[in-house]
This record gives structure tokens, C-alpha cells and sequence, in this order.
């Protein structure tokens, strides 16, 4: 029964986060606590000659000084978890050692009384540098010249080339092949919380616990055990609120680890917050592709083959998940359309720069954005309408489950009905006709379409480096009120309200009984945490799941409470009842309860005498008290259960976006944004329309205004948001959204997976609107971001 | 993002405050703060002490006295935004603080503060050059007045000499028919002005233009009266035609200014055609 | 970034060129140069304390003066490295004698990193040209100034 999944509950979240009582990072306040601050290389590339700290070091209240000569046989390597032929994995130490490989590479750590102090003895440290050649552009590193890890020979991390089909014969069979060169600028995910760890050592218990702004506390949590050789048993890992992480903070970075190793050697808390300057410098980024399609087609439109062949700029070190991000491109190669041989060839390229990593759609927004803009530059070649080359390329609803050729099985979908829907929505006939209209007055008006499918709920286990699983804890206390603890530790998705409206279905019971922990690996089950989409297809069915074990369980205590046989009672709407049958044999009817005087802090006793039907709420007391439960069951009433999904979900869609183009100044603007999205089931729809809402504002960041810019010596010169243009209320039109819905498969909730869908969905959008508004000047791409200027100067000439 | 160390005072009158400047050479006025600390914040400023002139009561003000609209220095954006009177009778100020950053900084930020501070892509400095308006200075030896025009010297540099404070800006009031506009692109990340372009016209009842005077923020190191397009617009009856012509001379002898979002060029060009689009926008305001 | 020009003086190519190469008049050119002391042939260390406005840096480092063709030619490089970062500039300057003065073509390329890449890349342009500026005109001072070169009929 859903009394509450499918509602628009309003986030249990927010009232503490509105009034500011919500704790993140830098409102822990320990006492005794040291605080941190790094120097960082200013050069991209340089050889560290010298440090002389002792002026640092003999300041007033400056604690210890350290350097990468200090820590590097004390802390281990960043770690990298991907794992592919043949990759170069370069030693990542927490502190550079001989070299600075990028703008923002920490050098050393000055550890003082409070933060001022500790950031003014930061600049009395002077690092003697030799500047080294920087490598900056990807195109070019990938040829030769100069070396990022000299030890390497070339700048070439890996190869790889993935895809199923024949693509020679593919493009041999097509009546036209085209190709576009596309570049996917890099992206700074800006969480607005930037990170932040605090640790603290504890010498007598010799535990260590990190509170860190982090998306996976468990893996963060196994991983700094082995960096800084620590039992994992007495590390704790604390994530308290987190202020968005975009992927960003799906990761496990140098301070996390080099945080946790001064409190040990110290014997004191140590805290480190992180600047926005930090944050832009030092922060994983995203996208940071070049590539090259070519696709062949039909003169009906019809796509025989297509072939990727890009470069990654990986930037100068593997984070986490650097090297696989671009094998996820190729994963979604495909997009939402048979497309008989793919073939994709990437380099990951090392550059003098920060590293990339999983940025909000994480390698899908690429493929999307490629074939969402080959669907339209076959429509420009073919003189077809981009709609019809679409519909023409699509599976159709029957064709489910459907192999790609890039080796997945997407699970279920009806792309037609959304595109069908959008076209609807939109006033799509009249949109044209608005735009024929504009044009013969001369201005510039273009509609873009983008029909995407992305990959979610990451993942079956074999396809992802540390387990795809999600796990939960659901427990009824003995008064009644549900525990529920998720290992998918959520930093603003709002699980505490999808998951408690989940748990508060399938018991029965009122929501605001029911409380969602997560995020301390001291309370929580191993999990694995909040990415990919992953969280309510695969934590949220690991919090079904449980509650289901949970409910067997109670079921056989309820039977032996209403003395019938577990087979005879039945649960409905958070309530055990013996059925009629056996109800009327037993002959009795339902008593008055006598409320029982408990003496002072004694249980209460569950007075069920005699009843026929008792909550799940009283079955968990009785279960506590374990007075009247079989012999046979074990007391208390909680389940756990490991969900390992079988498949990824396929979450799909079709945005539509309306551009005006200023033609004095080029300047873009969005006048109409509809959006038809397909998550499957949904538990929420104010979580669902807030997620496809965000995610369009990223894309409308990477579209037209957003680009980590290094300049040719490797500064970093768009250095704050004085410079990075992420958009901003003002620069955001009204989203008109809907929903088609398709159940996956793939789980018992049905659920695909929304986080990501508006990053993946919305770029190519925008771009493809603002090519057709500029078709009239021959135009057929644009790369990224469009600024006015760039636009303004095909207008001009 | 710590500011190095730097003592505070606070001044509670302007004599207090000049008197603090004297002593410390290296000391800094603060108003508002919203473009030295953040400076500070980067270290890109380290100034020994801040003179905190920001809550000097008799530094705020926005008042009409004989024909003269006077604005005391530290009056914020929100105050002159937010002014009924210069709605009525200079609408160009309050319509220039609505482009300015976003409501905090406008709730903080002083237009003393901004036009001291001299920002090349600062919104004041264009209105106050449109407006033709007086720079009020006082020092130890009193009080002198410089013409907006002469007050931007050059990137970040004004007239003001150490040991001065902006107190004043006055404006005279116009009589007549009066047209008044600032246009603007917005810089997508800072909101500072790629192009700022004021406007201020007299007219006659016909739209003939009996006097224009406009101010350009954004393209050069520093805002600048374009007297091409003045000249060309004085006498001229205003129309679509005469006002584009009037505006190819925008950035006439300028040189202008080139970064990452707009170049020199692209500059250029945006100053034409936001000087157009002031023209025709005052114009369209006239009453 | 790069920035370049011609810069006219009204005095012989040698004196322009004396002026051009002699350290204590390159000191008070360079904005903000407090103090310049010779290490080597052509090469002296320097401290600068620059900046524009309010936003204002020391940087200590070397002006080497390279590629020496009196009176025609010559190559400045800067380099300098403080709290807000590193300034390295080179300049190209090339002589020649126009409408009976000097005229000085220049190329100059600035690379700054740290905070000032960071952040002051939109104002960057401006700052070189208005420290180029600087530059010239207190070079005019100073050869105007030192007039030993001028003919006795000349008027000052």
C-alpha cells in the first residue's frame, strides 16, 4: 500500500538546513583542535629544489611543519581504483616530493594553533622551484614533448578501444559518412560546500576518527586504513551534512589521509577547510574530452555505424576513478538508438593539471553529447527533420530487454512515447512555425531536441572496481520508532525523506516514525555510498529488501503472539491480523486493552492477550522484551540485507530547449526548457523535479558559460567564481517538466535513477538549439562553452 | 582565503578618519568591503590598518539641496536603488545599482567605495561621468572638488592622493526635458560590466539632442567620456539612424580592453553597440 | 600576454640607449623597483614592490639585461616571485632614429602564475600596459632631465 511513495513529500532535510543548524564539516568543533594549511605549487610543472620552512616553523603558535621528504614512507599513495590493461599508475603521493606536477599540488602542511596563524606561516615557507616545460594542451601531450612522469617515456596513460560490430563494414555500407571534430571543455563541479576534514586521534583507545565531506564513508574509510596503515576496525569515518558533491567527493584525496596521520602523530584534532581557491585548484574535475566522431547513415537517415576516437585529459595523476571515466562514454555510445557497430578508441592523456574524475554524469554527458549532436548533423547532411532521424533510429518499446553494440542490455524503455510527449509539451508544431516566422524577420531562433538514455544504478559488482552492492539496516525499536540505516550516504539527494517514505510504506507505519542514519562507519553497515545515479535503485532496494526479512520475521513472532499458525496471518497497512478463518475458530473477539502501570523506567509490556490483529510497532516491543516469541527466533527485530542489482537501469528522455540569439552581441538566451524525463518508477516527485531542475542549471553551466581555462603555461586562470561562470538564478529559465514511466526490471522498486539525467539529457539540448538558430549561416557545431563572442563572430563574418 | 594581519578602527567622524590616515601610510579606507576585502582575502592587499568610514553617520546620505543632488560617499547601492527621490529626478543612479553584483554586496557595497576603489569594469564610474558629476574630496586642508572626468585616472587609480577621502558626490539637477539610461552586459561569473554604457540626455521638445553625456565602464582601464559620440549627437535630431552613427565613435582613441570572455575586438564592438542601445533607451525615457 | 608598441623620445639613439641599459635609471622605470644591485655583467637583483590601486605585491627577483646591440638593440628579462605569485616579463626593445629623436619599438610578454593568474586575469592587460606606461614616461623624465646631450642652442 503507498500512502507516501509517490507523494510530494517535502524534504525532512531541510528545515534544519533552512535555519542553519545543520552540522557539515567546519561546525564540529573540537577542543584543542590544530588547524591546517597547505602550500601549494604555483607552477604547473616544476622541480621542488628546496623548502626552507624554518621561519614556519619558528612562528608563534605554529605546531609542525611538514613536507613531502616527511610524510612519503609514512603515508601511502592515492589511491586509484581502476583497473585496465595496462594502465600507468603514477606513485600519488600526499605531498609532492621532487616535483609539482599542477597548480594547487600540496608541497607542505603547516599545522598551527588556529587557522589565521597557520595560513600566515603558510606563506613564510619559501619553495625554491626550476620551472619545467608545462604540459597543457591534450592533443599535443599525446604526441610527445614534453613529459609529464618523465619514468613513463610519453604522456599516454592507457588505450583502449571498446565496441561491439563490425564498424569497417559499418561505415562501408553507409551511403554518406560524416565526421566532427568536439571538444568537452573541462568542468569544475563547484560543490557548494567545498571539502573538509577534521581528525582526531584518540592515543589511549589508539583509534582514529575522520569526519570528512565525502560521498562513499566506508570506501574512504578502507582506503585511508591502507594509506596511513591503520587497522580499518578503528577507523571511523563520519560524514556529517554534505553540501553537494557532484562526484567530486566521490573520491579519496591526499588531505583526507595526510589529515589523519598529523592527529596521530600529534595526538590532537587537526582540521583543514577547504577555500573555494582550493576547491577550483585541487578538486577533481570533469569532461576534458577531445574527440573525433564519424558516423555513417542511410539517405534514410538510418545509422550503420559510428566511431569515437578521443583523447581524455586525465590530468597529472589518477584520482580514484581518473582513468575510467572515459570507458563510460563508451559505454553509452549508442545513446537511444540501434546502431549496428560502435567502435571506441580512447587515450588517456596525463597533463600538467588537475585531475579528472567523476563530475555529475561522469563520461555519459560525452556520449550523449555525441550522439545527440551526430543525430543532428545527419539531419543537416540528410535535409531530414532531426525528430524523424530519431524516431527512425530508435528501438521500439517491444524491443526490450536491447543489446547495444556497445556490449549493454538496456533494460526497458519507450523513447517514443517521451519524445512523443516532449514534442506535445512544447508545442512543437507551433515552435516551428514561431521559428520560420523569426527567420524571415531576420532573427535568430533555434530548437534543439535531445532524446538521451543514461546508465544508472551503478552497478552489478562486475562491472564496477569495489562492489555495486548497497546495503541496509532496518530496525524497529522497542517503542515503536524505525531505524533505517543506509549505506548509501546521501549529500543533498534527500534519502532521509525517499528512503523513510519507502520504509514507512512498506511497514505501515507513519513516517515520522521513522529515521534514516547513514554516514558513520562506526553505527553503519559497510556500504558503498552516493553515486551513479545509485542510491534509490540500489540503497533503496536494500532498505526494501530488509524490511521485508524484517516483516517474515515479525509475521512468525505475530503468529505465535495470536497463538495461529504463521501461514494464517496477514499483514496490511502496519498490522499483523489472524485471518477470519482462524480468528473464528479461535472464537474470540477483539478485548479491551487494560493499559498496564509499568513501574519507572520498565518497558512498558505489550498487552496482547488474546488479540487478533498488532502493529508491527507492538511486535517489535514484544520482540525487545522476548517474553512471547518462538523459541526458535532470536529477539529484537532489525534486518539487514546486501542488495546486489543484476543490471544497470536505463533511465531515459527528451529534453527540448527554445534559444533567441542576440545578433548585435551573440549573446544566447534560453526562452523555453521542457523536459520529459523517464526514471522509472518514482518515490518522489519533488526529489525528481529537483534533481532534472539542477541538472539542467550544470548544463546550462557547460552549454554556454562554464570552462577550467590553463593557460599555456599551466595557470590555472580561472582561478575563483570571479572568472568561473557557474549560472546563477537570473541566467535560468522556467522548466517546464514532465515524466513518462517505464519500471525497470531491474528491481523490486522499479526505480531507474534521476541524479544525473539533467547533466546528461540537457547539454546537447541547449548546444543543438543554438546550431539550429545559426543554421542560416551554414553553422553545423559549435563546441563548448557557447560565449557571445564566439557566436558573434560567425555572425559577423 | 585569510586576509594577512591588519589592525581595525573605526572612525566616527571624517576628522577621526583623516586623522588615522595621517599617521599610517599604509592604511586603508574601508566603506562597504566589497572590493578591498575580498582583495584581501586573496592577499592580493595588505594594508597595515582599515579606517572603517563605513559607519560614519554623516557619510550617508541622499538629499536635493539647491538644484544639486548631493549623495554622501558611503551611501550604499541599496540606498540610491531603492531612493524614491532619484527615481524622480535621476533615475539613472538607482537604475545603475540594480545592475550592480547581487543584493548582499548592493545591501553592503557603497558607491564612495566603488568609484575610490575605480574598477574598470565598475558600474558608478560610467553614471558619474554621464552625470557630470562632482567629486567632493576632503583632506587635512580641507575640501576641494574634482570633475568626475579627471577622478579615474587610470586602472584602479584616481585622483584621490594619500590622506584624502571621497565624501561627497554631487550632481546638479537637470532642468528640462531628460533622458537617462544604463545599459549593460553582464560578466556571467562577477556580474561586472563587460560594457557599461550610461546615458544622459537633454532634449527639446522636438528630440532634438541639446546636450548628451555619456560614460563608458568596461573596455578601457578606466571609464571615459566618448566625445565623439557626444559631439555627434549634440544637435542632431535623435533617431535610429543618427544614434547608431553617433555610436560607431564609441571607443574612439580608446584603447580597449581584451581577457578571456571578450577580447579587444569583441570589446569594441559591444561598446558601439551598448552605446546604441543607452542612446535609445534614454531617449525612449525621456520626459 | 603580450603587449607592444612604439615609444617616441626626442633625443639622440645613444642617449636613449645609455639610458635604456643604465641601472639606476632602470631602477626608478621599473614601477615600484626599490632597489637593484649588480651580481654579475648585466644582471642585478632586484626588489619591486608593485601592483595597481590597492592591490599592491613585493616581489623579489633579477632584471638581466640580454642580447646587447648598442644603440640598437636589447632584451630585458624580469623575474620576480613574492606572496601573490610570479611576474616574468620580457622585454624586446629595438632603436631607431625617427624625425630627429629615437623612436623605441617594444615587445613585451608578461607571464605571471599564482593568485594573480588565478584571479587577475581580467585586468592583467591593463596592468602591463599601464606599467609599460609608467615606464616610458619616467624614462621621458629621466632624459629630459639629464640634458648633457643637447646642443647648447637646443631649448630645453
Amino acid at each position: 500500500m503507498s500512502k507516501y511513495v509517490g507523494e510530494r513529500i517535502k524534504r525532512t532535510e531541510d528545515p534544519r538546513l533552512i535555519k542553519g543548524l545543520a552540522h557539515y564539516v567546519d561546525d564540529i568543533r573540537l577542543p584543542d583542535t590544530l588547524h591546517v594549511a597547505f602550500v601549494r605549487s604555483i607552477y604547473a610543472h616544476a622541480r621542488i629544489k628546496a623548502i626552507d620552512t624554518t621561519e614556519a616553523a619558528n612562528s608563534a603558535g605554529v605546531v609542525a611543519v611538514y613536507t613531502g621528504k616527511d610524510v612519503a614512507e609514512k603515508v601511502g599513495p592515492v589511491p586509484c581504483a581502476a583497473a585496465l590493461p595496462d594502465l600507468k599508475v603514477p606513485d600519488y603521493r600526499v605531498l609532492a616530493t621532487d616535483k609539482a606536477l599542477f597548480v594547487g599540488h600540496p608541497i607542505a602542511a603547516v599545522v598551527a594553533t588556529d587557522r589565521y596563524v597557520a595560513r600566515d606561516a603558510a606563506d613564510l615557507i619559501s619553495v625554491d622551484y626550476e620551472e619545467l616545460p608545462a604540459v597543457v594542451d591534450v592533443e599535443q601531450a599525446a604526441q610527445g614533448g614534453a613529459l609529464v612522469h618523465e619514468s613513463f617515456g610519453d604522456n599516454i596513460a592507457y588505450k583502449l578501444t571498446s565496441g561491439e560490430g563490425d564498424i569497417e563494414a559499418a561505415m562501408k555500407s553507409a551511403d554518406r559518412t560524416v565526421s566532427q571534430k568536439m571538444v568537452h571543455q573541462r568542468l569544475a563541479p563547484i560543490a557548494m560546500e567545498p571539502r573538509g576534514v577534521l581528525a582526531r586521534y584518540f592515543p589511549g583507545e589508539e583509534e582514529l576518527t575522520v569526519w570528512s565531506s565525502t560521498q562513499i564513508p566506508h570506501l574512504l574509510r578502507t582506503q585511508l586504513a591502507l594509506m596511513i596503515g591503520i587497522p580499518e576496525n578503528k577507523l571511523r569515518v563520519i560524514t556529517p551534512e554534505v553540501g553537494g558533491g557532484f562526484g567530486s567527493k566521490l573520491n579519496v584525496y591526499a588531505e583526507e589521509a595526510l589529515l589523519g596521520w598529523i592527529s596521530m602523530q600529534l595526538g590532537k584534532p587537526v582540521k583543514w577547510i577547504e577555500s573555494r581557491r582550493e576547491n577550483v585548484q585541487a578538486t577533481i574535475h570533469g569532461r576534458a574530452q577531445v574527440g573525433t566522431v564519424e558516423v555513417g547513415c542511410r539517405n534514410d537517415g538510418t545509422i550503420t555505424g559510428l566511431r569515437y576516437d578521443v583523447v581524455a585529459d586525465l590530468g597529472a595523476y589518477h584520482q580514484l576513478l581518473t582513468p575510467a571515466i572515459p570507458t563510460l562514454t563508451g559505454l553509452m555510445l549508442s545513446g537511444a538508438y540501434k546502431i549496428p557497430a560502435i567502435q571506441m578508441n580512447v587515450t588517456g592523456v596525463f597533463t600538467n593539471k588537475m585531475s579528472t574524475d567523476a563530475y555529475r554524469g561522469a563520461g555519459r554527458p560525452e556520449a550523449t553529447y555525441v550522439v545527440e549532436r551526430v543525430m543532428d548533423i545527419v539531419a543537416a547532411e540528410l535535409k531530414m527533420d532531426p525528430v524523424e532521424v530519431r524516431r527512425r533510429n530508435f528501438p521500439k518499446a517491444n524491443e526490450f530487454p536491447f543489446h547495444t553494440a556497445t556490449g549493454l542490455d538496456y533494460d526497458s524503455g519507450d523513447y517514443e512515447a517521451a519524445l512523443d510527449k516532449a514534442l506535445d509539451l512544447s508545442g512543437f508544431k507551433s515552435l516551428r512555425a514561431a521559428q520560420a516566422k523569426a527567420r524571415a524577420e531576420g532573427k535568430l531562433m533555434g530548437i534543439g531536441i535531445s532524446s538521451y538514455v543514461e546508465i544508472c544504478a551503478l552497478g552489478p559488482s562486475q562491472a564496477m572496481p569495489a562492489g555495486g552492492w548497497e546495503s541496509a539496516t532496518v530496525r524497529i525499536e522497542p517503542t515503536g520508532k524505525v531505524t533505517v540505516m543506509t549505506g548509501a550516504s546521501p549529500h543533498g539527494q534527500g534519502q532521509e525523506t525517499s528512503f523513510a517514505q519507502i520504509a514507512a510504506d512498506e511497514l505501515g507505519v507513519d513516517i515520522n516514525d521513522v529515521t534514516v542514519i547513514h554516514g558513520d562507519t562506526a553505527i553503519v553497515q559497510y556500504g558503498i555510498g552516493t553515486f551513479g545515479s545509485r542510491a534509490t535503485a540500489v540503497g533503496g532496494t536494500a532498505v526494501l529488501i530488509a524490511i521485508q526479512k524484517l516483516k517474515e520475521k515479525a509475521a512468525k513472532i505475530a503468529a505465535h503472539m495470536m497463538q495461529c499458525d504463521a501461514s494464517s496471518v496477514a499483514f496490511e497497512a502496519g498490522k499483523y491480523s489472524r485471518q477470519a478463518a482462524t480468528a473464528a475458530a479461535a472464537g474470540t473477539s477483539e478485548p479491551v486493552v487494560p493499559v498496564g502501570e509499568a513501574p519507572a523506567g520498565a518497558l512498558p509490556e505489550p498487552q496482547t492477550n488474546g488479540r487478533t490483529s498488532l502493529t508491527i510497532q507492538e511486535i517489535a516491543l514484544a520482540a525487545h522484551i522476548a517474553k512471547e516469541i518462538p523459541p526458535d527466533t532470536e529477539p529484537g527485530l532489525s534486518a539487514t540485507y546486501f542488495f546486489e542489482p543484476k543490471n544497470f537501469t536505463f533511465p531515459f528522455g527528451t529534453h527540448i530547449c527554445v534559444v533567441e540569439i542576440d545578433k548585435d552581441t551573440g549573446a544566447v538566451k534560453i526562452v523555453k526548457y521542457v523536459a520529459v524525463d523517464d526514471c522509472g518508477k518514482v518515490i518522489n516527485p519533488m526529489l525528481v523535479d529537483g534533481q532534472v531542475h539542477g541538472g539542467i542549471v550544470q548544463s546550462i553551466g557547460q552549454a554556454l558559460y562554464e570552462e577550467v581555462v590553463y593557460d599555456d603555461q599551466g595557470q590555472l586562470v580561472t582561478g575563483e567564481l570571479m572568472d568561473y561562470a557557474l549560472p546563477k538564478a537570473s541566467q535560468v529559465p522556467w522548466f517546464e517538466t514532465d515524466r513518462t514511466e517505464t519500471p525497470s526490471p531491474v528491481n523490486p522498486l522499479g526505480v531507474k535513477g534521476v541524479g544525473e539525467a539533467g547533466t546528461i539529457g540537457a547539454t546537447p539540448a541547449i548546444v543543438n538549439a543554438v546550431v539550429d538558430a545559426l543554421a542560416p549561416y551554414g553553422v553545423k557545431h559549435l563546441d563548448m562553452p557557447l560565449r557571445p563572442e564566439k557566436i558573434w563572430r560567425i555572425i559577423k563574418s | 582565503m585569510i586576509p594577512a594581519q591588519f589592525d581595525y578602527v573605526r572612525a566616527n567622524t571624517i576628522d577621526e578618519a583623516l586623522s588615522l590616515l595621517a599617521q599610517n601610510e599604509d592604511a586603508k579606507l574601508l566603506a562597504g568591503g566589497h572590493s578591498l576585502l575580498p582583495a584581501m582575502k586573496l592577499r592580493l592587499a595588505m594594508p597595515s590598518l582599515l579606517v572603517d568610514i563605513g559607519r560614519i553617520k554623516d557619510l550617508a546620505y541622499i538629499r536635493e539641496e539647491n538644484g544639486r543632488i548631493v549623495i554622501g560617499a558611503a551611501t550604499t547601492h541599496y540606498q540610491i536603488e531603492s531612493s524614491e527621490l532619484l527615481k524622480t529626478i535621476c533615475p539613472l543612479l538607482p537604475q545603475c545599482a540594480g545592475h550592480i553584483g547581487d543584493m548582499q554586496v548592493r545591501n553592503k557595497g557603497t558607491i564612495g567605495g566603488s568609484v575610490a576603489h575605480a574598477d574598470p569594469a565598475g558600474d558608478w564610474p560610467a553614471a558619474v561621468i554621464a552625470l557630470n558629476a562632482e567629486m567632493i574630496i576632503a583632506s587635512k586642508n580641507g575640501e576641494r572638488s574634482v570633475k568626475a572626468d579627471d577622478f579615474f585616472v587610470d586602472l584602479m587609480t584616481t585622483a584621490l592622493e594619500a590622506g584624502e577621502i571621497l565624501r561627497e558626490i554631487r550632481i546638479n539637477r537637470s532642468t528640462g526635458r531628460t533622458g537617462q539610461s544604463y545599459v549593460k552586459m553582464h560578466h556571467p561569473a562577477s556580474g561586472f560590466a563587460v560594457v557599461g554604457v550610461a546615458a544622459n540626455l537633454a532634449l527639446n521638445g522636438a528630440g532634438k539632442c541639446q546636450g548628451a553625456s555619456i560614460g563608458i565602464t568596461g573596455v578601457a582601464a578606466r571609464a571615459y567620456r566618448p566625445a565623439g559620440v557626444e559631439s555627434a549627437l549634440n544637435g542632431a535630431t535623435l533617431n535610429d539612424g543618427t544614434i547608431a552613427s553617433a555610436a560607431t565613435h564609441a571607443s574612439d582613441g580608446i584603447d580597449v580592453n581584451g581577457d578571456l570572455f571578450a577580447s579587444a575586438d569583441y570589446r569594441k564592438h559591444l561598446a558601439e553597440v551598448y552605446t546604441r542601445r543607452a542612446i535609445s533607451a534614454a531617449m525612449e525615457s525621456a520626459r | 600576454m603580450k603587449i607592444a608598441g612604439t615609444h617616441e623620445i626626442q633625443a639622440p639613439r645613444e642617449v636613449v640607449y645609455q639610458a635604456l641599459t643604465d641601472p639606476q635609471i632602470l631602477q626608478r622605470c621599473i614601477p615600484g623597483c626599490e632597489s637593484l644591485e649588480k651580481t654579475a655583467d648585466n644582471t642585478y637583483v632586484a626588489t619591486m614592490k608593485a601592483g595597481v590601486g590597492s592591490v599592491k605585491g613585493t616581489f623579489k627577483g633579477n632584471v638581466r639585461l640580454e642580447d646587447m646591440q648598442a644603440p640598437i638593440h636589447y632584451r630585458m628579462i624580469v623575474d620576480g616571485k613574492g606572496a601573490p605569485g610570479f611576474v616574468k616579463g620580457t622585454g624586446i626593445f629595438n632603436l631607431e632614429e625617427r624625425n630627429g629623436g629615437t623612436a623605441i619599438a617594444y615587445e613585451g610578454e608578461m607571464k605571471v602564475g599564482g593568485v594573480i593568474a588565478g584571479v587577475g586575469q581580467r585586468m592583467i592587460e591593463a596592468a602591463a600596459k599601464m606599467l609599460a606606461a609608467h615606464f616610458f614616461k619616467t624614462l621621458d623624465d629621466e632624459i629630459g632631465r639629464g640634458d648633457s646631450w643637447r646642443p647648447a642652442s637646443t631649448p630645453p
